[in-house]
């Protein structure tokens, strides 16, 4: 396989303002004896953006100029099917008993008061815990070891599971506070009339409460979960691989995602390295930016469906 | 169109002509002062919300196949008291009842009983008019549904239509069940409701001034559906339109407001008879003073 | 606590003063008319004739009066049934003006007979009677008084005796013709009061049903009285 050298590199600004500026500045460098063991009638100059389609397909490398961001994209895709596996099911189902079920009492306010201060917990906080308890203490549940008979899937619980739940328990509040909000909003009148008519509780709120508030509840899970994605620190304590190139398989799996990918290339020394992290960067934000065009898409429909 | 009521006398006179028809025997006009046959009864019923009284000591009796009004200023707990005849009171979290209410001779506070199943054989209409964000063949239907009607499509058609027709909404409907709710009227959207509360074929039908939120002709057509109601439901209906209650009802509870020493305000009933009576001879001052709005 | 429906209060009030003023009225016009019809005084006859076109026109203002008010405010119970007593009394007062009227129309049709005196005493009685029991009966209603009101049956025996006994009187002077003209149209005039005296007594009903909520029949209808008419 051809591994290019790179011998130059040339910022975005200066070669949209100035594009020939580079080629006199290599020429002036080769004139100048930098570049000694070069023929210089072999170069030739590519234009290439770092954020290119090959960059996406390809797992991480030591080297910049080949190294991709699948194995991250990948990682990270694992990361949000198994938070929303686990936080949106159970903060929607806290919601709904919150607001639906329980009865107006001390109990009640303390577990309010606690969900909105867990909201505002620093994500680090978040990975110890998960640290603590899921990489640690139910390693053998993390590490798939009780759920077969042979080797176990993982040698530590340092895999996606012990991360895409911790990401959970981080969502989990913020889901359950924007899915109280929105069954807060459903009009008492709707309640009132559907348990007139002798529906028990349950029938009233998956009949008439919970269509209503959908649009909220899933957007706010959305929005939710768009938030975890980015971040690192407690992927990072949980036991995210700073250098893997292998795909990850399973919930079992060991893993990186996109936001610890970055971290990574941002603290090597060469400065190829700045450059595709900040293509790396450019992929979360596009990551985030479908997730929550997503959200006011789903919303949408569900709006229109709900509402008549 | 819709024939506006005329005296109360004909609607009688017509239901003594279909008193032989009918399979139940009702009196032609009601003279007695408390009904001998009530399908609904309350005995010492106080209602709190926490630590407040809201409506203290009522005893009355609902006669079946007619229709009772509770009346009375604000605050003196009619629809408190409504609203325990089906057992919502429940869902507001302080509420505690003391004293009976007994459905078919049935106490419905009774540790044993499912509010759920009162609120089958007990149906509700409320002021302002709340269809679900649903069609209207939805609306009616999904009542039945959770009543456990276990039929053909076919039979669930027929069920909603014999609804919509009792509540003379079906032939403004029939063209267009697939339509939202709340594509209708507010006085279409009331008969929608109560089209809905009469799917599940409930025998009481409570109903919590179901006109105040309605223009005058809308009101008048709610109170001619009442009417004919009647003959095959028990309606009991509060309101603070003392002239719908002299339009439509048998009889008339009056409720008034005692204020204690601390200023608390606690609701009571002070007269209940015959409508006819009370409203021409009322037994008691305060009943007159409030019916002659010499209530300040 | 403020007053509420004060111009409904205050209109029912105007009504039954101005109805009260009619009654004061037909008493006055009961005094005319018998003067007039006894002493043949035709220029009085005039007077009560044209008193009883402003009872015909009150009636007609009171009566639109009621309707307006039964229209627009619904009242009920006690308010019900005053203004059922209000209508009651209108239309009896009314008539009670055309019975004047038909005493001072029999004094025309009397001009230049000669009187019975027997007969003159008696309808003057008759005339103080009737009188009297107008007075009763606005004093009970000013006062609410139900006793009263009750009062009044007693005070009409007298009226419906002498009503009885003036065939009596009539047949006394038979062999007269000029007299015994005069005297059969005194007997009307004696018709005439007894009437009046049967529709006070009406009065005083309504003001019972007003009271009590009660129907009471005080006049019975009795060998040769007149039945309850007004």
């Amino acid at each position: 396989m051809i591994v290019p050298d790179v011998i130059a590199s040339y910022d975005l600004v200066p070669s949209l303002l100035d594009p020939d500026g580079f080629t006199r500045r290599l020429e002036e460098g080769f004139a100048a004896g930098r570049f000694p063991d070069v023929d210089i009638d072999s170069v030739h100059i590519e234009w290439r953006n770092w954020f290119n389609p090959r960059f996406l397909r390809t797992p991480a490398s030591s080297i910049p100029e080949i190294a991709g961001i699948r194995t991250a994209i990948l990682g990270s895709a694992w990361l949000v099917l198994i938070t929303i596996g686990f936080a949106v099911p159970v903060g929607v189902g806290a919601a709904i008993y919150l607001v639906e079920y329980a009865k107006p009492s001390r109990l009640n306010d303390f577990i309010q008061t606690n969900i909105y201060n867990l909201a505002g917990v620093p994500s680090i906080v978040y990975g110890m815990l998960g640290l603590a308890i899921l990489v640690r203490a139910l390693e053998p549940v993390t590490s798939g070891a009780i759920f077969t008979t042979g080797p176990p899937p993982s040698d530590n619980g340092r895999t996606i599971l012990a991360a895409g739940i911790t990401l959970g328990l981080l969502t989990l509040p913020v889901v359950i506070i924007s899915a109280q909000e929105a069954l807060t909003a459903v009009p008492n009148s709707l309640r009132n009339a559907a348990l007139g008519l002798g529906a028990t509780r349950w029938q009233m709120v998956r009949s008439h409460v919970l269509p209503v508030a959908m649009p909220g509840i899933l957007t706010g899970s959305i929005l939710a979960v768009a938030r975890a994605i980015g971040e690192t620190a407690p992927l990072i304590l949980v036991g995210a691989a700073s250098f893997i190139t292998v795909d990850p398989t399973g919930p079992f799996s060991k893993f990186t995602a996109l936001p610890i990918q970055i971290f990574q290339w941002t603290s090597y020394p060469q400065e190829e390295f700045r450059n595709i992290a900040a293509a790396a960067s450019l992929a979360l934000l596009v990551l985030l930016l479908v997730l929550n065009a997503g959200a006011v898409l789903l919303r949408n429909r569900y709006t229109r469906k709900a509402r008549w | 169109m819709v024939n506006l009521p005329t005296a109360r006398q004909t609607t009688r006179e017509t239901m003594e002509d279909t008193q032989t028809q009918a399979a139940t025997a009702r009196p032609a006009a009601p003279t007695d002062s408390t009904p001998a046959d009530a399908v609904m009864r309350v005995e010492g019923l106080n209602v709190y919300y926490g630590d407040f009284l809201a409506v203290k000591d009522v005893t009355l009796r609902f006669a079946r196949h007619e229709i009772t009004a509770l009346i009375g200023p604000s605050g003196c707990g009619k629809s408190t008291v409504l609203r325990s005849l089906n057992r919502m009171n429940d869902l507001i979290p302080n509420a505690r009842v003391e004293g009976a209410v007994f459905f078919n001779d049935q106490d419905i506070y009774d540790p044993d009983v499912d509010p759920v199943e009162v609120r089958r054989r007990v149906g509700m209409v409320f002021q302002k008019p709340n269809p679900f964000p649903k069609s209207i063949y939805e609306n009616v239907a999904w009542g039945a549904r959770i009543n456990g009607f276990k039929g053909k499509r076919g039979e669930l058609d027929d069920l909603v239509e014999r609804a919509l027709r009792q509540a003379a909404l079906w032939d403004e409907v029939k063209d267009k069940l697939h339509e939202s709710g709340y594509s209708l009227s507010g006085g279409q959207q009331q008969r929608l409701c109560i089209a809905r509360a009469l799917a599940p074929n409930p025998e009481v039908l409570l109903m919590d001034e179901p006109a105040s939120a309605l223009d005058p002709i809308a009101t008048l057509r709610i109170e001619e559906l009442m009417l004919s109601l009647k003959e095959q439901y028990t309606i009991i209906i509060v309101t603070h339109n003392m002239q719908q209650a002299g339009r439509v009802s048998d009889r008339t509870a009056f409720f008034s407001v005692e204020v204690d020493e601390r200023g608390q305000r606690t609701g009571k009933l002070v007269e209940f008879d015959l409508t006819d009576k009370l409203f021409t001879q009322p037994a008691m001052k305060e009943t007159e003073d409030y019916i002659t709005g010499r209530f300040g | 606590m403020a007053e509420i429906r004060t111009a409904f209060r205050q209109e029912l009030e105007d009504m039954e003063r101005t109805l009260l003023g009619v009654a004061d009225k037909a008493e006055q016009m009961v005094q005319k008319a018998v003067e007039a019809f006894t002493t043949g005084d035709l220029d009085r006859a005039e007077e009560v004739i044209a008193a009883d076109e402003s009872i015909d026109e009150t009636y007609l203002d009171i009566h639109n009066r009621w309707m307006n008010l039964m229209a627009r405010q619904q009242p009920l119970a006690g308010d019900l049934r005053l203004m059922s007593m209000l209508l009651h009394v209108n239309t009896t007062l009314e008539r009670m003006g055309d019975q004047t009227v038909n005493i001072a129309k029999l004094t025309r049709a009397t001009d230049g007979l000669p009187r019975v005196d027997a007969i003159v005493e008696r309808l003057q009685e008759m005339g103080d009677l009737v009188r009297a029991m107008i007075r009763t009966v606005i004093e009970a209603v000013i006062r609410r008084d139900a006793d009263e009101a009750r009062l009044l049956p007693a005070m009409d025996e007298p009226v419906d005796r002498l009503n009885r006994d003036m065939y009596q009187e009539v047949v006394k002077v038979g062999h007269d013709p000029r007299r015994l003209e005069w005297a059969t149209k005194a007997m009307m005039v004696a018709r005439a009061l007894e009437r009046v005296g049967d529709q006070v007594v009406d009065i005083g009903e309504q003001l019972v049903f007003l009271l009590t909520g009660e129907r009471v029949e005080f006049n019975e209808v009795g060998l040769g009285g007149m039945p309850h008419s007004g």
